[in-house]
C-alpha cells in the first residue's frame, strides 16, 4: 500500500486529450515526493529545446507525502516547469487546500503536457478525469473562476486551481491561484497554462491517504505543533502575521533599501505600520489548510472589498514604487491577485520603469502617454491593466524586464542612455525581477545569485536580515533588540563555527548559513509542508519530519536520508539549469548593486557587497554544493554521489561535463 | 441527569486550517480523509471575506437521529453523553442523514454505516488539536454562560479598541463592513 500517498501520477496530454497513470513510487522511492519528484520529472519531460510557452513545455504539480495531512502547514503544492521569465528552472509553491484534495483524489502529482486546441479546464473527480470546455470561463478572475466551476459541477467541495486573464494573456509574470490569497506567484507559472489553453484544475477527491501507523503518527503531528506553539515567536505570528517583522525590514533599509527602491528622497509618512493597517481593516486571520499559524490577513477595505495580504506583499505596490497611500497600495495588491499577476515582478517592473523616467530617460510617449512619475497613481493604475491586457508598452512589459529594455533601446537614442542598456537599471537575476530584500547584504546577494529559481527566498539568512532589522523593529525595548541579535548570531555561529559569521560585513560563514537554509527548506519542500516551518522561521526541526514520516511511511526515514534528498533534489535542480545554459556567469546580482550601502533607513550608509566578495562566497557555496568551481556545474562525482549517473551521463553527452574526469572539488559529498 | 461534556463550537475563531478534520479521520479510521471526519469545516469566500463554521453534533439532549433510528441503531453513552452509533444494529438507511438539523451524521462511503461524532471516548481528538480553541470541551450546563462571557469579552474590547483578549483568536477589533463593494472591480 502506498502510505502517505494518493498513489498515482496524473498525466495528461493536453493535444491529444490522452489521460493516463503511473505509480507514484516510480519516482517516490528515489526522490521521496514534493519538489524533487516535480524536479525529476521535469529534467525527464521537458527537452533541452521546449520554448517555455510552446507545446513542448511541460507544467508539474507536486505534492509531498506529508501534504493533506495533520503535520503542521501540510497544504502546499509544488508547480514547477521552463520559465517563460529566465528560461530556466521555473518554480513556484502554494498553500491552500487544492494540493490534500489532490492526494485525497488518489493523486500525487499531475503532468500536463502538450497544448489544448481551445481553453479547458482539467476536472479530477477520484477516477473520473476530464477536459471541459472553458470559454464561458474566459476573462474570469482567479476568484470568479473557482466559483463558476463549482456552480457548473455543482458541487460546492470543489477544490480549484486557476489562472487569470494575465495568464490567458501569457503574461510572463501570471500566477496560479489556489482559493482567495494564495499564489503560486514566481517565475510565470500562470504563463505556461495559459500557453497551454487551461484555465484551471478542479478536483474532488474521497478516496483519503493511508498511513502505516495512524496513532504514533498523529502523534508526531501533535508533537510538531505543540513545538511550534511554544516557539516565542509563534503568538505574533499567530495573532499579526509577519507584519511588524515586514514593516522592521523596510523601515531598517534591509527591504526597499536600494536607490531605485523607496529612495532617500521618498516621504513614506503615509504609509503606516502593515499591522495598524491589519489592525484598522482585519476581518480575521486566516492561512492555509493544516496550517496552526495563519500567517495571513484577510483584510476588508470598504469600498474596495475583501482580500488576503500577507508577509511580502505590504512593501511591494508602496515603498518600491514610492506610493505613499495604502488605499491605494490594497486596491493594487488587491487587482494583481484577481488579475492573477505576480505583485513583485510588477511593483519591481513599475518601479525599473520609474527610475528611468526619473533619470529623465522615458518620456511619456514611450508608455502610452502616461508619465511613469514615481507613485503616479494613473501610472501603476494604468500600466498594470495594459500589461495584463497586453495593450501598447504593456505588450512588451508582459514579455519580461529583458524584452521590455529591447524595446526601449530601440527607441531611446545610445547616446542619451549613455551607450548603455536600460536593462542595467534592472533589479533582476536572469530577468527575474528582484524581491524587495536588498541585494546589497552580502548573503542575500549570493542566495539570489544560487537560487533555485534565480531568487533568495528559499535560501534567505533569516537571522542576517533581523539582525540588521533588529534597530527598526516597532514596539520593542532595547533589551528585546539586543535579545534578537544575541539569538540570531548565536545561531549563525553555532551553526558555522565562524564568530564573526553573523556580522554583514563578514564574508566567512555566510556560504554554510545560505547552503543551510537551503537544505532545510528543500527537506519541507519534499515532505510537503510549507517552509515557514523550519529553521526559515518557526523551527521545526527535521526530526519532526522524520518522526512523522517515519510513523507515516512504515519505514524509518533519518535525518541523513532527508538531507541527501534536499541535496539530490537541487542537483536535479541545477543540472536542469545547466542544460538550458545556466552557468556561473549567471549567478550573479545585477552590477549597479555592487559597492554600495544600503540607501535608507536606520542601516543607510552601512553594509554592501562587492562583485570580488560575492565571488568568493560562490567559491565556497559551489564546494558546500559540490559544483564545478570554474562552470557551476554539479560535478560527475556529485551527480553520482547523489544517485543521478544517468544525470552525468546526459550532460556528458551534451558536452556540458567532460566524457569522464575529475574536476572541482566534491564538496559535501 | 449526569454532567456531560460538549463539544463547543466558536466559528468566530476558527480560521478554516481543517486540522480537525485531517486528526478526526486519522484518529478514527487510520486514513487522511475528511469526508469520512465526524467534524466537518463548511467555507465561504464569498468577496474575499473568508467564513468558516466548524459543524460537529450537538448531542442533543433529545437527539432526532436517535429517536427516528428505524433500526434504533442509535444510543446514549451513558459514560460521555455522546449519542453513539451501534454498527451491528445499523442499516445505512440515512434517516439520521435527513433528521438532524445540522448535518452532522453521514454514512459513511466504505463501510455503509452511519458515523458520528462520539466525542472520542470523553478526550475528542478535534479538540486537542484545534490551534485556536475554537472547539473546547465543555460541561454541558456552561456551555451558554462561557459563550455568554466570551461574546461580552469581544464586545468590551471593541469598546476599548483594543484587540481581543483570549490568546487564540486572531479576531480583530474591527468589524466586518458591508460587502456590498466586495467585489470591487470584478
Amino acid at each position: 500500500m502506498a502510505f502517505l500517498r494518493g498513489g498515482r501520477i496524473l498525466l495528461v496530454d493536453l493535444t491529444t486529450r490522452q489521460v493516463s497513470t503511473r505509480p507514484t513510487a516510480d519516482y517516490a522511492d528515489a526522490y521521496l515526493g514534493g519538489r524533487a519528484v516535480d524536479a525529476r520529472l521535469v529534467y525527464d519531460l521537458v527537452g533541452v529545446d521546449a520554448e517555455p510557452l510552446g507545446p513542448d513545455n511541460v507544467i508539474v504539480f507536486g505534492t509531498g507525502p506529508l501534504t493533506g495531512t495533520p503535520f503542521p502547514g501540510s497544504s502546499r503544492l509544488d508547480i514547477m516547469a521552463r520559465s517563460p521569465v529566465t528560461g530556466l528552472l521555473g518554480n513556484a509553491n502554494v498553500g491552500g487546500d487544492w494540493a490534500a484534495e489532490l492526494k485525497f483524489a488518489g493523486y500525487d502529482h499531475v503532468v500536463l503536457t502538450g497544448r489544448a486546441s481551445s481553453p479547458v479546464h482539467l476536472c479530477i473527480h477520484n477516477d473520473v478525469v476530464e477536459l471541459r470546455d472553458s470559454a464561458a470561463l474566459r476573462g474570469m478572475t482567479t476568484s470568479q473562476t473557482p466559483a463558476a466551476i463549482r456552480a457548473e459541477l455543482d458541487n460546492p467541495e470543489v477544490k480549484v486551481l486557476c489562472i487569470g486573464p494575465a495568464g490567458e494573456n501569457q503574461v510572463t509574470y501570471a500566477t496560479v491561484h489556489c482559493s482567495v490569497g494564495n499564489a503560486a506567484a514566481r517565475t510565470g507559472m500562470g504563463a505556461v497554462l495559459g500557453s497551454k489553453n487551461v484555465k484551471a484544475l478542479a478536483v474532488r477527491g474521497t478516496r483519503g491517504v493511508p498511513i502505516a501507523a495512524p496513532e504514533p503518527f498523529l502523534e508526531a503531528c501533535i508533537a510538531a505543533h505543540e513545538h511550534l506553539r511554544a516557539k516565542d515567536d509563534y503568538p505574533e505570528a499567530h495573532t499579526e502575521g509577519v507584519t511588524r517583522g515586514e514593516y522592521a525590514f523596510v523601515l531598517s533599509g534591509s527591504e526597499a533599501g536600494g536607490d531605485g527602491h523607496a529612495g532617500v528622497d521618498f516621504d513614506p509618512s503615509g504609509l503606516t505600520d502593515f499591522a495598524a493597517f491589519w489592525r484598522r481593516y482585519g476581518y480575521k486571520r486566516t492561512g492555509c489548510m493544516g496550517c496552526p499559524v495563519h500567517c495571513m490577513e484577510n483584510l476588508s477595505v470598504p469600498g474596495l472589498g475583501g482580500a488576503v495580504m500577507s508577509c511580502e506583499l505590504y512593501p511591494q505596490l508602496s515603498w518600491e514604487v514610492r506610493n505613499d497611500d495604502m488605499l491605494l497600495w490594497y486596491e493594487m495588491t488587491r487587482a494583481c491577485q484577481e488579475l492573477g499577476i505576480d505583485s513583485t515582478s510588477i511593483a519591481i517592473a513599475l518601479q525599473w520603469l520609474m527610475e528611468l523616467h526619473a533619470a529623465g530617460l522615458l518620456d511619456p510617449d514611450l508608455t502610452d502617454g502616461t508619465p511613469m512619475a514615481w507613485g503616479d497613481p494613473d501610472a501603476i493604475r494604468g500600466m498594470l491593466s495594459r500589461t495584463v491586457d497586453r495593450e501598447g508598452f504593456g505588450d512588451a512589459l508582459a514579455q519580461g524586464m529583458r524584452a521590455a529594455a529591447d524595446y526601449l533601446d530601440a527607441r531611446i537614442p545610445a547616446e542619451r542612455r549613455g551607450q548603455r542598456s536600460t536593462y542595467e537599471l534592472a533589479l533582476q537575476v536572469n530577468n527575474n525581477p528582484m524581491y524587495g530584500i536588498s541585494p546589497r547584504l552580502m548573503s542575500m546577494a549570493l542566495a539570489y545569485s544560487v537560487g533555485r529559481r534565480s531568487d533568495l527566498i528559499q535560501e534567505l539568512d533569516i537571522p542576517q536580515i533581523n539582525i540588521v532589522a533588529a534597530p527598526a523593529y516597532p514596539r520593542t525595548t532595547s533589551e528585546d533588540r539586543e535579545q534578537m541579535i544575541e539569538h540570531e548570531t548565536a545561531r549563525v555561529v553555532a551553526l558555522t563555527g565562524e564568530p564573526g559569521a553573523a556580522d554583514p560585513d563578514v564574508v566567512d560563514g555566510k556560504a554554510e548559513i545560505v547552503h543551510d537554509m537551503g537544505l532545510a527548506t528543500g527537506i519541507s519542500d519534499i515532505a510537503g509542508s510549507c517552509k515557514w516551518h523550519t529553521k526559515w522561521f518557526l523551527d521545526l526541526e527535521p526530526e519532526h519530519y522524520a518522526d512523522a514520516l517515519t510513523a507515516g511511511l512504515g519505514r524509518e526515514v533519518t535525518l541523513p536520508e532527508l538531507q541527501e534528498a534536499s541535496l539530490r533534489m537541487r542537483n536535479v535542480e541545477r543540472a536542469f539549469e545547466c542544460r538550458h545554459g545556466r552557468r556561473r556567469a549567471n549567478d550573479t546580482i545585477p552590477r549597479k548593486e555592487f559597492g554600495k550601502p544600503i540607501s535608507r533607513g536606520t542601516a543607510a550608509g552601512k553594509y554592501g557587497v562587492t562583485e570580488t566578495q560575492l565571488e568568493q562566497l560562490k567559491d565556497e557555496y559551489y564546494a558546500l554544493r559540490g559544483w564545478d568551481r570554474a562552470t557551476g556545474v554539479p560535478t560527475r562525482e556529485t551527480l553520482v554521489a547523489s544517485g543521478l549517473g544517468d544525470i552525468a551521463a546526459d550532460l556528458a553527452r551534451l558536452g556540458i561535463l567532460p566524457e569522464s574526469s575529475v574536476t572541482g572539488d566534491a564538496g559535501a559529498h | 441527569m449526569p454532567a456531560y461534556s460538549v463539544i463547543a463550537v466558536d466559528p468566530q475563531k476558527c480560521t478554516g486550517c481543517r486540522i480537525c478534520e485531517l486528526a478526526c479521520s486519522v484518529h478514527n479510521y487510520g486514513e487522511v480523509n475528511p469526508v469520512r471526519a465526524r467534524i466537518f469545516v463548511v467555507r465561504d469566500e464569498t468577496g474575499g471575506l473568508i467564513s468558516t463554521i466548524p459543524v460537529v453534533c450537538r448531542q442533543c439532549e433529545d437527539a432526532l437521529c436517535e429517536r427516528l433510528c428505524p433500526a434504533r441503531a442509535l444510543e446514549r453513552d451513558t459514560t460521555t453523553g455522546a449519542v453513539v452509533v451501534v454498527e451491528e444494529r445499523c442499516l445505512g438507511c440515512r434517516t439520521c442523514v435527513v433528521v438532524c438539523p445540522f448535518g452532522a451524521p453521514a454514512v459513511d462511503p466504505q463501510v455503509g454505516v452511519a458515523q458520528k461524532c462520539d466525542l472520542c471516548g470523553g478526550e475528542p481528538t478535534c479538540v486537542r488539536v484545534c490551534p485556536n480553541q475554537a472547539l473546547v470541551l465543555v460541561p454541558a450546563e456552561e456551555e451558554s454562560i462561557r459563550r455568554r462571557r466570551s461574546e461580552i469579552e469581544r464586545y468590551v474590547a471593541a469598546l476599548r479598541e483594543e484587540p481581543a483578549p483570549s490568546a487564540g483568536p486572531p479576531v480583530a477589533t474591527a468589524r466586518p463592513h458591508g460587502t456590498a463593494g466586495a467585489q470591487g472591480k470584478d
